[in-house]
C-alpha cells in the first residue's frame, strides 16, 4: 500500500485542530473544485484534498490514520501489527487495498458502520469521453476502463477495474451530459447500482462547427460564382451534395441545407448552414488582370456607397 | 464473460423525469429540492402542476447542488441556489465565448 500524508496534502500540521483542518480543506476545496475551478487537474488535486479531509475531519479515522505512523508520500508500506485488531472490525487482507479503500472501510466509525444491512445505493461514477466530430455524428459505441469499489469476499471495498461498454447515441454535442443507468458501483444489501455519468467533449472539425443541432461551415466562393451564382459540390457529414448558390450571394449570407445538421434517435434533426465567403485569386495573369480592369471600367458598383455623406 | 453494451441517455430538455427520480439520482432531500425550485435554480415543467416532472438536464444541475452541498458542507439552501445560478451562468457565458471564438 502506498502511503499518503494526508496532512501535507491539507497543507496542515499533524498537531493541527479540527477547526484547522475544516478550513484548510475549504481555502483547497474552493481552488480546486471541478465545479468552480477551471485549473489544471484541477479534479485530480480535489480528490486528493477531499480524500485526506475525509479521514482526518473524523476523529477515529485521524487516530487510525495516525497510527499508520509516518512515511514518505509513495511509500510502500503496511500497517503496524496490531493496527487491524485496534481499528478493523475483521481480519482483511491488505492486498489490492489502498489508502483511500482502507479508510472508507472503515466508513462510521472503526467498528460501527460494516455491520448495517439496509439497501444501500451504489456509488455513481462520472468519466470524461472524448469523441470525434463523426462519433458525435453518427453515434458511437465506446469501452471504458473504470475502477470501481466492490466488496470482496472479506466484506472489504476495493477497487476493481471493470470495462463497461456503452452506445453514445448520434447528435451529441460539446459538453454534453449522458446517463449510463445502472453502470456505476454495485449496491448493497438490495441498493440499487450506482449510474454512470458521462461528460462528453467532441474534437473540433476543421469544416464543420456545431451549435445545438446545426452545423455551419465555411462556403468559399470566387467573386463570379457569388454574383452569376453557381451550383458548387459540397461536403457534408453525411455525404457530398450539390449546393445551388444563387446570383448576387453576399459575403457572410447563410445558405441553409434542411436537415443535414446533427440528427437525434427521436427523429430531431438540426440544419447545416453554409456561410458564404467571397475569396479573391492571389494570382492573376495579363489576361485575368485585363479582365478585372474591364469589369472596373463597365461596372457601376460602389462597395462604400453607404459610408459618402 | 461476455460485456453486454448498455445505451447511454442523453440528459437533456427532450426527456422528463418525475421528482421522486430526480431525488433518488442526485442525492438531495425533496425539502432541498423545493427550496432550489423556490429559489429558481431549478425549474419544474408546470410548477403548478400537483406531481413535478423535470427535464432530464435537471439531473445535472441537482447533482452539482448536491455535490456543493457536500464538498463545501453548505446548509444554506438559498446560498447554494445563488451558487448554483451564477456556476449556470458561468457555464452559459464559456458556452459563448467557445461559439464566438470558433466564429473568428
Amino acid at each position: 500500500m502506498k502511503y499518503k500524508d494526508y496532512y501535507a496534502l491539507l497543507g496542515v500540521d499533524r498537531t493541527a485542530n479540527a477547526a484547522d483542518i475544516k478550513s484548510a480543506y475549504r481555502k483547497l476545496a474552493r481552488k480546486y473544485h471541478p465545479d468552480v475551478s477551471k485549473e489544471k487537474d484541477a479534479e485530480e488535486k480535489f480528490k486528493e484534498v477531499a480524500e485526506a479531509y475525509e479521514t482526518l475531519k473524523d476523529a477515529e479515522k485521524r487516530a487510525a490514520y495516525d497510527q499508520l505512523g509516518r512515511h514518505a508520500p509513495g511509500d510502500e508500506f503496511r500497517p503496524p501489527p496490531d493496527w487491524q485488531q485496534s481499528f478493523g472490525e475483521t481480519q482483511f487482507s491488505f492486498d489490492d487495498l489502498d489508502l483511500a479503500d482502507l479508510f472508507a472501510n472503515l466508513r462510521g466509525g472503526p467498528r460501527g458502520g460494516r455491520a448495517s444491512t439496509a439497501p444501500r445505493p451504489g456509488q455513481d461514477f462520472e468519466a470524461a469521453v472524448r469523441l470525434t466530430f463523426e462519433q458525435a455524428f453518427s453515434g458511437a459505441e465506446i469501452e471504458l476502463d473504470m475502477a470501481m469499489p466492490e466488496r470482496g469476499d472479506d466484506g472489504f471495498l476495493r477497487r476493481v477495474p471493470r470495462k463497461v461498454r456503452v452506445r453514445v447515441p448520434k447528435g451529441v454535442t460539446d459538453g454534453q451530459k449522458l446517463r449510463v443507468p445502472g453502470k456505476g458501483a454495485k449496491g448493497a444489501h438490495g441498493g440499487r447500482d450506482g449510474d454512470l455519468y458521462l461528460d462528453i467533449e467532441v474534437q473540433t472539425h476543421p469544416l464543420y462547427r456545431a451549435e445545438g443541432l446545426d452545423l455551419y461551415m465555411e462556403l468559399p466562393l470566387a467573386p463570379w460564382e457569388a454574383v452569376l451564382g453557381a451550383t458548387v459540390e459540397l461536403p457534408t457529414p453525411a455525404g457530398r451534395i450539390s449546393l445551388k448558390v444563387p446570383a448576387g450571394t453576399r459575403a457572410g449570407q447563410k445558405l441553409r441545407v434542411g436537415g443535414r445538421g446533427l440528427s437525434r434517435p427521436d427523429g430531431s434533426a438540426g440544419n447545416l448552414y453554409a456561410v458564404a465567403q467571397i475569396v479573391v485569386p492571389t494570382v492573376a495573369d495579363e489576361r485575368q488582370r485585363a479582365l478585372f480592369g474591364q469589369l472596373r471600367d463597365a461596372s457601376t458598383f460602389d462597395p462604400r456607397a453607404h459610408m459618402v455623406d | 464473460m461476455k460485456l453486454e453494451w448498455s445505451s447511454a441517455l442523453l440528459l437533456d430538455d427532450t426527456g422528463a423525469i418525475p421528482a421522486a427520480q430526480l431525488v433518488e439520482q442526485s442525492g438531495l432531500s425533496e425539502g432541498e429540492l423545493r427550496v432550489l425550485v423556490d429559489c429558481g435554480a431549478l425549474a419544474p415543467r408546470d410548477v403548478g402542476a400537483t406531481t413535478w416532472t423535470f427535464s432530464a438536464h435537471c439531473i445535472v444541475t441537482a447533482r452539482t447542488a448536491r455535490r456543493l452541498r457536500d464538498d463545501f458542507a453548505i446548509d444554506d439552501m438559498h446560498a447554494l441556489a445563488v451558487m448554483l445560478r451564477f456556476s449556470q451562468r458561468i457555464d452559459d457565458l464559456e458556452r459563448e465565448f467557445r461559439r464566438l471564438r470558433a466564429l473568428l
